[in-house]
């Protein structure tokens, strides 16, 4: 049987104050297999990313318990999680999010580097290497092009070697041909690592490649068939 | 990861992330360089001079020791004593009268009268240079003399002209160039007359009672040490406890200068500390901007495993890094100036600066600028410690405002703490420094307020009909206005200038205007007992119903008070004047003149018990007296004890004859003494009071006469010299102040682009948007200014009416340069920047929106 790495029951998040209150998430209950490639889609304003935030540890839950490599995450301080995000979850964004201070090798060894890694530059470098940036590790994020930076991206959320890997629309800043080449990427890595991949997108084609497709709408998961809700 | 393997790496990335350079803190350094300047500076030239003083003290002191007197010579006794220690040196000093041998003019002198041996250290530099003998001998009952330039001005002589001194003819034989142990002898209201002691001898004017000083100067075998001197200071007192004799050390050669000098740097280093806070507001602006950039770094960071305290201190770090360039830029500025200011120094003080690189007032100074940049630092670090790593996913709604945990809020206000308690420990008065940086806290805090106030009134102001107004009105309380930088940042600096301003101002009105009118016109000293009767008769006469108050006056040392070694009284700073040197005294059968019994009971004219002493109240209090206790006070080399029979209310700023210590009768019966006058004749023209001086003179001439407005032409001149160097102290927090304005300023350009490249596609024109933006300035820059008037206004009164007790008035000419400058400042820096805003391209700015 294969081991569920995440799991939420009945989370409930409700964001803002006073007259901009929103409940943004509204009894999710979720549970995802390791090693399972997962597409989270839905219109603007479903929950999707909350829901990526909450399983990274990002955003504490008001109501529910969420339970990561089974770890329960609920009650935990945001150093400790922060940590435990470290050793556990990769994550790679929209907007890269790189700091354009440091070099590609750099930007990768961070994480390595927060957790004490003994080798920090040396995994970074192999990293970037199998990424396919091995002649652009000295360049800062602002002489790379797009793609390259979401590859770094992508080498920078693999070197802790993560259980999980999350990625926030990872397409969505690029063009076609370099999105199609990212996704094959992510995907690669993900199956080479057996790691459990889940991807928030609008791409129906990138949520297509995905095992599993769960699909939200004003805060919940929805009953529906995945592919069906991927395609209306 | 423990804390030094965090610090290591914070380190690290920091190295990495200012990579980027350091163009958006040149506010910061500048701000933290321009304060740290200013304190290291200010303290290092003070130690300049006051080392200066101390390493010449024995040209300065004219000796390695000197023992002065007061109205008499030394016995053969103390002469005795003072021999046996090495070469003695004899001179006198006083004040009186030079006139022209045909009497048609005069003018008040300060006379040193010098032996042979003089000077025992250092060189007489005359011209043409001449000795001893050729500058002051006798020759056919004409004796030499030695003046500088301002003499020879003031009476319009040569070099070979005479003029008399009582009953002495002298030759002016050489100009003084430089001489040596001036700055022992005190603060000189009048030009030098030097001459020998045979010479002054020949005036008559040294008669027993008379306003003299005599100074023995010795010079000790080579190698003596400080102890040695102490030894023979200590053995003086035991050995002549009624000499009454005062006693210093070359270690201490002009006392009251090296004690104003310290007084007065450590004023400005207040100003300075004011300035550094006022770029506080700059560094914090810096920080909150940068870490606002850094965001989404902060964030990435977080997503990637860093905690909170890691990100705290990286940022810290880093903000160190540049507060350390800052702070180094100001010490390298702080350490050149006592090389700087001693040539510009040397024309306004008679003593020599030591310049050098005096570690300990840099490191005050670098002390200063490291908290104020922690204290300022810390909020925006500890919200940025808070930034959440959803930001990455949320770009809007994170806006780095509102408090951080509290413990950041505590540890900066520690610091600030910290801050105010160094600041009060390193000042001698402790009390003037705790009002200074009270106020400047209080400042600080009502500023917040005025800040939010004129935000909540914006808010609450009715829609207006012009467009650039209601655009103007908006902006002020938008979120993210400047309005809480500006007026902070202009608000302490103008406070303080109008508050300076406003002090030197009725300062100098007291001086020039108001104290003249109340003030007598002349100053009589050392009246003969014989000749004041005749002396009354003619003044009278030639000033045709003016008012001569004339009271007997010797001049005292006190000694003991309740028995107790006045060395060994702790007094506060205000009161130490009183026991300081000599005072006048003297003594009267009822409450004199100007002034008022406020405790206890005056004695009967025909009292003839114990010595009784009437005390002014304000200074007694201050040496903690009360009626009954005792004061041991040496006159005349006799040590007398009288009991304290009342306090007086005395009004010192009423510039009439005013007396810390009124005696009973008896006390000083036989003594010989003399008399001193005043003459109040407030019709009196200049020219009245010339020909009031002029026979004065001719009939008395050992009279010594001192024209009030002379007097107070001095002081104004002193007022003046000392208000530059204010002024320019407080210029340092103002241009301070412009830094950080200009620095707010240009972080709201960088917003307010967006929005006037949107009202503009919304066909607002450039000249609605200039006026909008003219106006915002200008109302922000006017409620400063009403602030920065007021809360002056307040702090001037304070310290005019409170501290000094003068009376105070407003004056409008710095109202309205103060609102001027209000808002020639924020319209003209924020309108530099605005015509750059207004001249951006719409398109490129939309792209990116």
């Amino acid at each position: 049987m294969t081991k569920t790495v995440i799991e939420l029951r009945q989370v409930s998040l409700t964001l803002g104050h006073g007259a901009s209150r929103v409940h943004v998430l509204k009894g999710i209950d979720l549970d995802i297999s390791a090693g399972e490639a997962t597409g989270i889609v839905g219109p603007s304003g479903s929950g999707k990313s909350t829901l990526l935030m909450v399983i990274a540890g990002l955003e504490s839950v008001d109501a529910g318990t969420v339970r990561i490599a089974g770890e329960a995450l609920n009650g935990r301080s945001e150093d400790d999680i922060a940590a435990f995000r470290g050793r556990n979850i990769g994550i790679v964004f929209q907007s890269f999010h790189l700091i354009p201070n440091m070099t590609a090798l750099e930007n990768v060894a961070v994480p390595l580097e927060l957790a004490g890694h003994a080798d920090p530059f040396g995994v970074a470098a192999a990293e970037l290497a199998a990424v396919g940036l091995k002649d652009r590790v000295t360049h800062y994020p602002g002489e790379l092009s797009g793609g390259e930076q979401q590859r770094v991206a992508i080498a920078r959320a693999l070197a802790p070697e993560p259980k999980i890997l999350i990625a926030d629309e990872p397409t969505g800043n690029l063009d076609q041909a370099t999105g199609r080449q990212i996704a094959d990427l992510l995907f690669a890595k993900a199956q080479e690592r057996a790691m459990t991949l889940l991807l928030v997108t609008h791409d129906p084609a990138l949520a297509g490649r995905c095992a599993r497709q769960v699909a939200m709408r004003s805060g919940r998961v929805e009953p529906a068939p995945a592919a069906q809700a991927v395609s209306a | 990861m423990n804390a030094a393997q965090t610090f290591r790496l914070a380190f690290n990335f920091s190295l990495r992330e200012m990579r980027g350079g350091l163009s958006g803190f040149l506010i910061f350094l500048a701000c933290i360089a321009l304060g740290v300047a200013a304190i290291g500076g200010v303290n290092s030239v003070a130690r300049a001079i006051t080392t200066g003083v101390a390493s010449e003290g024995q040209v300065l002191l004219g000796g390695d020791i000197r023992f002065e007197l007061v109205h008499r010579q030394a016995s053969d006794e103390e002469r005795a004593f003072m021999a046996s220690f090495g070469d003695v040196a004899e001179s006198a000093g006083m004040r009186s009268m030079a006139r022209l041998p045909d009497g048609s003019d005069q003018t008040l002198v300060e006379v040193k009268a010098v032996g042979d041996r003089y000077p025992l250290f250092g060189a007489l530099e005359t011209t043409p240079p001449l000795d001893n003998g050729a500058l002051f001998a006798e020759s056919d009952g004409v004796f030499g003399a030695a003046a500088p330039p301002l003499l020879f001005d003031r009476l319009g002589l040569e070099t070979g002209d005479r003029l008399k001194l009582g009953n002495a003819t002298f030759e002016l034989r050489a100009v003084i160039d430089s001489e040596p142990d001036l700055v022992s002898d005190g603060f000189g209201f009048a030009p030098r007359l030097m001459v020998s002691l045979d010479g002054i001898a020949a005036s008559g004017l040294m008669q027993r009672g008379s306003l003299v000083e005599i100074a023995y100067k010795l010079r000790l075998p080579a190698g003596s040490s400080e102890a040695d001197i102490a030894r023979i200071a200590e053995r003086a007192r035991a050995e002549f406890p009624e000499a009454g004799w005062s006693i210093r050390s070359r270690a201490n050669a002009a006392p009251a200068l090296s004690s104003n000098i310290e007084r007065f740097s450590q004023f400005l280093t207040l100003v300075g500390l004011t300035a550094l806070v006022v770029g506080g507001v700059g560094v914090a602006n810096a920080v909150r901007a940068y870490l606002d950039g850094k965001r989404s770094v902060i964030a990435s960071l977080k997503s990637l495993g860093a905690s909170g305290g890691f990100v705290f201190a990286l940022y810290l770090v880093q903000i160190l890094m540049i507060a350390m360039i800052g702070i180094a830029v100001g010490l390298v500025l702080a350490a050149a100036m006592p090389f700087l200011a001693g040539a510009a120094l040397s024309s306004v003080l008679p003593v020599p600066s030591e310049a050098a690189i005096y570690w300990d007032a840099l490191a005050v100074a670098a002390l200063f600028g490291f908290l104020v940049t922690l204290a300022f630092a810390l909020l925006p670090l500890g919200r940025a410690r808070a930034v959440p790593a959803t930001a990455l996913f949320r770009e809007a709604g994170f806006e780095s405002s509102g408090l951080p945990a509290p413990l950041y809020v505590a540890a900066a206000l520690a610091i600030v703490g910290l801050l105010a308690m160094l600041a009060i420990w390193f000042s001698d008065d402790r009390r003037i420094a705790t009002i200074f940086v009270g106020a400047t806290i209080a400042s600080f805090i009502v500023l917040r307020l005025v800040g939010h106030l004129v935000q909540w009134l914006a808010r609450r102001s009715p829609r207006l009909r012009s467009t650039a107004l209601r655009l103007a009105v908006g902006n002020i309380h938008r979120p993210g206005a400047l309005t809480p930088s500006v007026v902070l940042a202009l608000g302490l600096g103008l406070t303080l200038l109008v508050t300076l301003a406003l002090i030197d101002g009725n300062l100098r009105n007291q001086i020039t205007g108001n104290l003249p009118e109340r003030a007598p016109n002349f100053f009589f000293v050392d009246i003969q007992n014989a000749e004041v009767d005749a002396f009354a008769d003619l003044v009278g006469k030639e000033s045709g119903g003016g008012h001569l108050m004339k009271v007997p006056m010797l001049r005292g040392r006190i000694m003991e008070l309740n028995g107790v070694d006045v060395q060994k009284v702790e007094v506060p700073p205000e009161g130490r004047w009183v026991l300081r040197g000599d005072r006048g005294v003297t003594y009267s059968e009822t409450v004199p003149e100007n002034a008022s019994l406020a405790a206890g009971e005056w004695w009967s004219a025909d009292y003839a018990g114990e010595p009784l002493v009437s005390f002014a109240a304000e200074e007694g209090g201050e040496l903690g007296l009360a009626i009954g206790d005792t004061i041991t006070v040496n006159v005349l080399g006799r040590n007398i004890t009288a009991r304290i029979a009342n306090f007086r209310a005395v009004e010192w700023e009423s510039l009439s004859i005013n007396f810390v210590m009124v005696f009973s009768p008896n006390t000083f019966a036989g003594a010989p003494h003399s008399w001193l006058a005043t003459l109040t004749a407030t019709d009196a023209t200049a020219d009245d009071e010339a020909r009031i001086l002029n026979a004065v003179t001719r009939a008395f001439p050992a009279v010594t006469t001192v024209r009030v407005k002379d007097a107070l032409e001095i002081v104004n001149r002193l007022v003046a010299q000392l208000a530059t160097a204010i002024r320019a102290a407080a210029a340092v927090a103002l241009i301070a102040s412009v830094l950080v304005l200009s620095g707010a300023l240009a972080a709201g350009n960088r917003a307010r682009i967006h929005d006037a490249v949107v009202l503009k596609t919304l066909g607002a024109t450039r000249g609605t948007l200039m006026t909008a933006f003219s106006l915002e300035y200008g109302l922000i820059g006017l409620a400063t200014a009403v602030f920065a008037l007021a809360a002056g206004s307040v702090a001037a009164w304070y310290v005019v009416a409170q501290i000094m007790a003068l009376p105070v008035t407003f004056m409008p000419e710095i109202a309205v340069t103060t609102i001027l400058l209000a808002l020639v400042l924020t319209i003209g820096f924020g309108l530099v920047g605005t015509w750059r805003v207004l001249g951006h391209k719409a398109a490129p700015v939309l792209r990116n929106l």
